[in-house]
């Protein structure tokens, strides 16, 4: 049940389960060894209990991200620190994109320089074009998420949430 | 913030942890204790609720260098204390109404 509960933690963001995962597979251990002293039923009870808890907290959590209400990650207001750093993947991913542009640009120099001499339409049949457009636009949500994830891994969206004083409290 | 009326869970919560800082399996425990076995918390329940009211600044994380990272206790801060003061307040008010209001049906 223990490797379960493990599993079903990856339900959660990351960032709440860098936060909690340790704690709350503790408190687990700790309330698993008291309900395995109970009957059939009360075991069956606790581990649907639990079950239920996870899946139901791991979406409110999900929720509250997309619904802009989760302060991990805010997409209203971002305010770039001097403590930000670009992760090493960056470099990657821009050298990535690099590439891709340079190629894109050599291969409509070449379409441009083969029907320069009117051979036809530099068009391709509208199947074509379309099954292109669709891959272009694929590749671009890749680079697009790519980045997001590089960002991500940086941390900057946790930067929003550096307090000044460590005491929270009035 | 966690507006009132508050949830029974994070009541619960909060008056586990008016008493003293507890670690999050203390305050599973209590909470079972005060409901009288009524009111089970998961653990998923349980650290949805602390994690809110982190983010809400009602409760805090004691930081004692000998408590081990997965059993860190929390507690209230004036916030979350005047917060469930306010609440407390307000179901005095709601129990003193629903009684004057079911003594006169009964008389």
């Amino acid at each position: 049940m223990l490797s379960f509960y493990r599993l079903l933690l990856y339900l959660y963001p990351s960032l709440y389960r860098r936060e909690y995962a340790d704690e709350m597979t503790s408190v687990f251990r700790d309330a698993q060894a008291e309900a395995s002293n109970g009957n059939f039923a009360e075991r069956i009870s606790f581990r649907a209990r639990e079950s239920g808890g996870l899946v139901a907290g791991a979406l409110r959590e999900h929720i509250g991200i997309i619904s802009g209400s989760y302060r991990l990650i805010s997409f209203t207001r971002f305010d770039m620190r001097p403590e930000f750093r670009f992760p090493r993947s960056t470099v990657f991913l821009m050298s990535i994109i690099f590439v891709g542009v340079i190629l894109a640009l050599e291969k409509a120099n070449t379409i441009q320089v083969k029907y320069a001499a009117g051979a036809g339409s530099i068009w391709p049949s509208l199947p074509w074009f379309l099954g292109l457009t669709f891959l272009f636009i694929c590749a671009t949500v890749l680079v697009i998420l790519g980045i997001l994830f590089a960002l991500g891994r940086s941390g900057a969206h946790r930067l929003a949430n550096i307090q000044p004083g460590t005491n929270r409290t009035d | 913030m966690e507006s009132l009326p508050l949830t029974e869970p994070v009541l619960l919560v909060l008056l586990s942890l008016a008493e003293q800082p507890r670690h999050g399996y203390s305050i599973l425990k209590d909470v079972e204790r005060m409901s009288g076995g009524r009111v089970k918390l998961s653990t998923g329940t349980l650290y949805g609720a602390l994690h809110r009211l982190l983010d809400d600044a009602w409760i805090e994380r004691v930081e004692e260098d000998e408590s081990p990272r997965d059993r860190r206790p929390y507690r209230l801060t004036s916030r979350g204390r005047r917060n469930l003061q306010l609440e407390v307040e307000r179901m005095r008010h709601l129990t003193k109404l629903a009684a004057l209001r079911i003594a006169r049906k009964e008389a």
